[in-house]
């Protein structure tokens, strides 16, 4: 026998998916590490805080100027041996870290606290939070959609390769991909306001009152003319990368195998082309995602969606930077983590990357 | 040999531009693309002589101006302020293309720069840098983008720093593969011998190889540039004094550009966003299918329909092989006169041309000759398992009754592994890597016998599995697991599965070290007494085909070179190919002799000679045989060899 005998496989399969899920949990937390640092000093190195600002303004009176500096935290050094980073002001070295505005930050982020929000006076993990479920309800059905209207063309384009069906879904593709996201979404709503569809926001004013049906229906009303913008802009790439996933399969020996087993086209397709076309479709899904916010963010604000994005927007609008610095970090992780996931299916999927 | 391999090839075109041209210029893609990118930069160079009006002047301006439709002097219309759309759409190509192309030549210069170093130096260096390249994948691009230019000032060359700093990732993966791909190739390594320095290498012998591909994936990387750009206008982030089209489009969303109906502003600028990304898009598209053609052709592709009724007819009689073995032996594959083409557009490549054997219950042929010969191509016609583009174009291949070229595709479906079965050569890969072996052998058998006992199933394929040596444990692994010899034997496995009348074996035991050959051979002679199992074998191992065949067909060059039974092709051999074959083999009883090797190769099937195919290699050769093409001649009963020598021998 020239290769390894049952027992031995056995024993390294597990080790090495192990080993490889914990590669990958680990880089996921050192990851989100890396955001959080990268949050607090984006902020403080980058020139236009108008916190700072306001402390500068010369009417105020120095009483009042020390106040928001207390407030807001300004009063204490940046991180040890720093008094403040734009401009660069060195400082004590020894102070105790958990006096400087690096741990503080930490801490409050520990306790779920993202500071309050310059615009509404709230907290701003409560508006976000509130906003996130928002936003998931819209990139949930969006993504669905777009992956299956995606999938479902791609396959048939590559199934009928080099005929009309082929390169019309080819080109709608390319198209598709080539859309401005918020340009769609602006014709889009154009054409839906004089059909009747309500022209932004989650809900009706006042339709809370109403039983839970009616609720439903309202929201869909709603959701039918952003989760329609957002399923054109994304289904191009699924369609062109499933086309080509598929295509690269279908030209492998062991569809010949299965063609010469006599299985018909569709079961080949079925059970030998499908699973192994879908594999990069995951990969592109986890790479994705940070796409997917990029358009979240443009269909929010052009639908007035009251998801995170629009959440950026507005806080772009009126400089509300700890509504920002909040909602950068609420997508930043939540894209983190959903990568994992994708990663995490991976493995499942292909069981060469276990033993690899 | 190294003087004969030039002359082989074909004629190296003058320049290595020439060729990519020429097929860019074919590539519909690349052509429309680069021709609406070249339109939209035109315009934009030239946006001060195109525009009918300065948008930046409010000059004449009333206030009965605003929003007006598109007319004969303003052609898009007037926005929010009543200034002219169509002059600012051609200032705004402007400064589009401006960030575009600045933002990624930032991004392309970075993420090359790390891709070239990380995949030359490896080792820490690439750690470190695909490592970083990793981490700033996962984050979002653009609410970064956003908090960068929020945070400082929205000037145009903010905008371009900011897009280009954050968009380098891809490119940086791309390049770094790419770089470890050439870098083990033999002129860089030989550069390296004479000691050449790193940093020479990578600029004359790394980047040069590099650059195609880096080309391609900078007209990605400036359309998503541009798509950044408007993007971050659309939500109000844009250089106050520079004119683009997604400012165009905020300043209009923004301004009630919908309440009125006014389309024109809405439409125009994103007209432009899409004009350009698409030029973009397909030019890339383009050139990557010019500079890494591939076939867009795959197994599911229907077919080319049989030419069938065709010359058969004139098959002779007598040139019908009796059975070796038994005289009554049924005889369960008769191929007449079969000849396969390769069909691309209006030309043909004749790969098979009137090719007859026959096959009895229970013997076996042996297939022989170089590789090339369309060996291959043969018993995948036999199964009409052809590539799309193959087509056979002639001929009958009679099983059971029926002739296998006129069926349709669903009656041929139940005919393939139930009655005939093939193990492909070299079958690395005919096994899918997601499915489990013996799931995939169960698929076979459930297919063509729907009724098969369930509880029996697992059973079966043990047994299966044991036939060919594969301990019972292995039947619910993944072919990754198995090595190659095991893959091998599990597609013997798999192939026996139906009990099948006939097995066509493309060198199957070529990956097979001597023992599993000769376990293999055993079997399969055991399985065609008992079973009555018949086998096409297609093999270079003359020495198997003396031990095991009862038959043999020597094809060179698409035709048949000779054909008759094993003892005859051995101990008289008419066509000089066989002759030559049969002296490069060794041969055990005779220790003393030299072996001979043909000089030459096959030739290629597009550029056959005009008279017999083995002339220009054949020692025996004289005029006749450079001219004329020699027909089958017919030397005794079931014994036919094409080499005009053996025409005053034949009946």
């Amino acid at each position: 026998m020239n290769s390894a005998s049952p027992v031995g496989l056995e024993r390294i399969v597990p080790l090495n998916r192990y080993r490889y899920l914990l590669n990958k949990v680990g880089w996921s937390v050192f990851t989100i590490l890396f955001v959080l640092v990268l949050n607090f000093f984006l902020f403080r190195v980058l020139p236009g805080d108008p916190a700072r600002a306001l402390t500068k303004d010369p009417r105020m009176k120095e009483a009042a100027r020390e106040a928001l500096r207390v407030r807001f935290g300004l009063d204490k050094p940046v991180i040890n041996c720093f008094d403040s980073l734009t401009p660069i002001k060195l400082g004590d070295c020894g102070v105790n870290p958990l006096e400087t505005q690096f741990f503080i930050y930490i801490k409050n982020l520990l306790q779920g606290e993202l500071g309050i929000s310059y615009k509404t006076n709230r907290a701003v993990s409560e508006i976000l939070v509130e906003r996130l479920w928002n936003t998931i309800l819209l990139i949930g059905a969006g993504q669905i959609l777009s992956i299956f209207v995606g999938i479902a063309l791609g396959v048939l384009a590559a199934w009928k390769a080099r005929t009309a069906i082929d390169y019309g879904a080819l080109f709608t593709g390319l198209v598709a991909w080539s859309l401005p996201t918020f340009w769609l979404g602006i014709i889009i709503l154009f054409w839906g306001s004089s059909h009747g569809f309500p022209i932004g926001g989650k809900a009706t004013p006042g339709i809370g009152a109403y039983p839970f049906l009616q609720q439903a229906g309202d929201i869909a009303r709603h959701m039918f003319l952003p989760t329609l913008a957002y399923t054109i802009v994304f289904m191009g790439e699924y369609l062109l990368v499933m086309r080509s996933s598929l295509l690269d399969v279908l030209a492998e020996d062991y569809i010949l195998t299965a063609k010469a087993k006599g299985l018909s086209a569709f079961q080949i397709l079925k059970d030998h082309a499908l699973k192994n076309a879908m594999l990069p479709i995951v990969t592109i899904i986890a790479i994705n995602l940070g796409f997917t916010v990029a358009g979240a963010i443009q269909i929010e604000a052009v639908f007035s969606w009251p998801g995170l994005g629009g959440a950026i927007f507005e806080a772009v609008e009126s400089r509300d930077y700890p509504v920002l610095q909040g909602a950068f970090l609420l997508i930043a992780v939540s894209v983190i983590l959903a990568n994992l996931i994708a990663d995490l299916t991976y493995t499942y999927l292909d069981p060469r990357v276990q033993s690899e | 040999m190294a003087v004969q391999e030039l002359e082989l090839k074909p004629a190296v075109p003058a320049s290595p531009l020439t060729g990519f041209w020429k097929m860019f210029r074919e590539n519909r893609m690349a052509v429309a693309g680069l021709v609406m990118l070249l339109v939209i930069v035109f315009a934009a160079v030239f946006a001060d002589v195109i525009a009918p009006y300065n948008p930046r002047s409010y000059e004449g301006i009333q206030s009965g101006d605003i929003y007006n439709p598109p007319s004969a002097t303003h052609w898009f219309g007037t926005d929010d302020a009543g200034k002219d759309v169509f002059s600012s759409f051609i200032f705004g190509a402007r400064n589009s293309l401006i960030v575009g192309f600045f933002a990624a030549f930032i991004s392309i210069f970075i993420g090359g720069t790390f891709g070239v170093l990380a995949g030359f130096y490896g080792g820490r260096i690439e750690n470190f840098l695909m490592r970083f390249t990793d981490l700033m994948l996962v984050i979002p691009d653009l609410p970064l983008i956003v908090i960068f230019v929020a945070l400082t000032k929205p000037s145009l060359w903010n905008i371009i720093l900011v897009i280009g700093l954050l968009g380098w990732t891809t490119t940086a993966r791309i390049v770094r593969s790419q770089t470890l791909a050439v870098k083990s190739r033999k002129f860089v390594l030989r550069a390296r011998a004479i000691g050449a320095g790193n940093g020479h290498i990578i600029l004359h012998h790394i980047l040069p190889l590099v650059m195609p591909i880096l080309v391609v994936n900078a007209i990605l990387v400036i359309s998503l540039a541009i798509l950044s750009e408007s993007t971050l206008a659309f939500l109000g982030l844009s250089d106050p004094l520079a004119i683009s089209w997604g400012q165009m489009l905020n300043f209009a969303f923004g301004r009630g550009a919908m309440s009125v109906g006014a389309w024109w502003a809405l439409v125009a600028p994103g007209f432009g966003i899409v004009w350009v990304v698409l030029a973009l898009t397909l030019l890339g598209n383009g050139l990557e299918q010019v500079l890494n053609p591939r076939l867009e052709a795959h197994h599911l592709m229907p077919g080319r329909l049989p030419v069938w009724g065709g010359e058969a007819e004139s098959y002779p009689a007598t040139a019908v092989r009796k059975s070796r073995r038994r005289k009554d032996a049924a005889m369960v594959l008769d191929v007449r006169n079969v000849s396969v083409a390769y069909v691309n557009g209006n030309s043909q490549v004749k790969a098979v041309q009137n090719v007859s054997f026959q096959l009895y219950e229970g013997e076996l042929i042996g297939l022989v000759g170089e590789s090339g010969c369309g060996k291959t191509t043969l018993m995948l016609a036999l199964l009409r398992l052809l590539p799309a583009a193959g087509q056979i174009v002639n001929g009958q291949i009679l099983f059971d009754g029926r002739d296998l070229t006129s069926l349709s595709e669903a009656e041929i479906s139940d005919i393939r592994w139930k009655d005939i079965s093939i193990v492909f050569q070299g079958a690395m890969n005919a096994l899918n890597p997601v499915r489990t072996v013996g799931d995939q052998i169960k698929e076979a058998i459930v297919k063509h016998n729907p009724a098969f006992p369930q509880k029996r199933l697992e059973t079966r394929v043990i047994e299966l599995l044991g036939l060919v040596g594969i301990p019972a444990a292995y039947k619910d692994h993944f072919p990754h697991q198995y090595s190659g010899g095991m893959r091998q034997r599990a597609m013997i496995a798999m192939a026996l599965s139906c009990n099948p009348k006939i097995l066509i074996a493309d060198e199957p035991t070529t990956a097979l070290d001597v023992m599993i050959q000769a376990q293999i051979l055993d079997l399969l002679d055991e399985l065609r007494a008992q079973l009555g199992l018949a086998i096409i074998f297609v093999t270079h191992d003359l020495g198997v085909v003396a031990e095991m065949c009862d038959s043999v067909l020597v094809m060179y060059g698409g035709v048949t070179a000779e054909y008759a039974d094993v003892d005859t092709i051995y101990n008289s051999p008419r066509h000089p190919y066989t002759q030559e074959l049969l002296k490069a083999f060794p041969d055990l009883s005779r220790p003393e002799r030299k072996l001979a090797f043909i000089p030459g190769h096959p030739p290629k099937l597009d550029a056959l000679p005009p008279g017999c195919r083995f002339a220009p290699r054949c020692s025996q050769a004289f005029e006749r045989c450079v001219s004329e093409m020699p027909r089958l001649y017919e030397l005794k009963a079931g014994h036919v060899a094409s080499c005009h020598l053996a025409e005053g021998k034949s009946r």
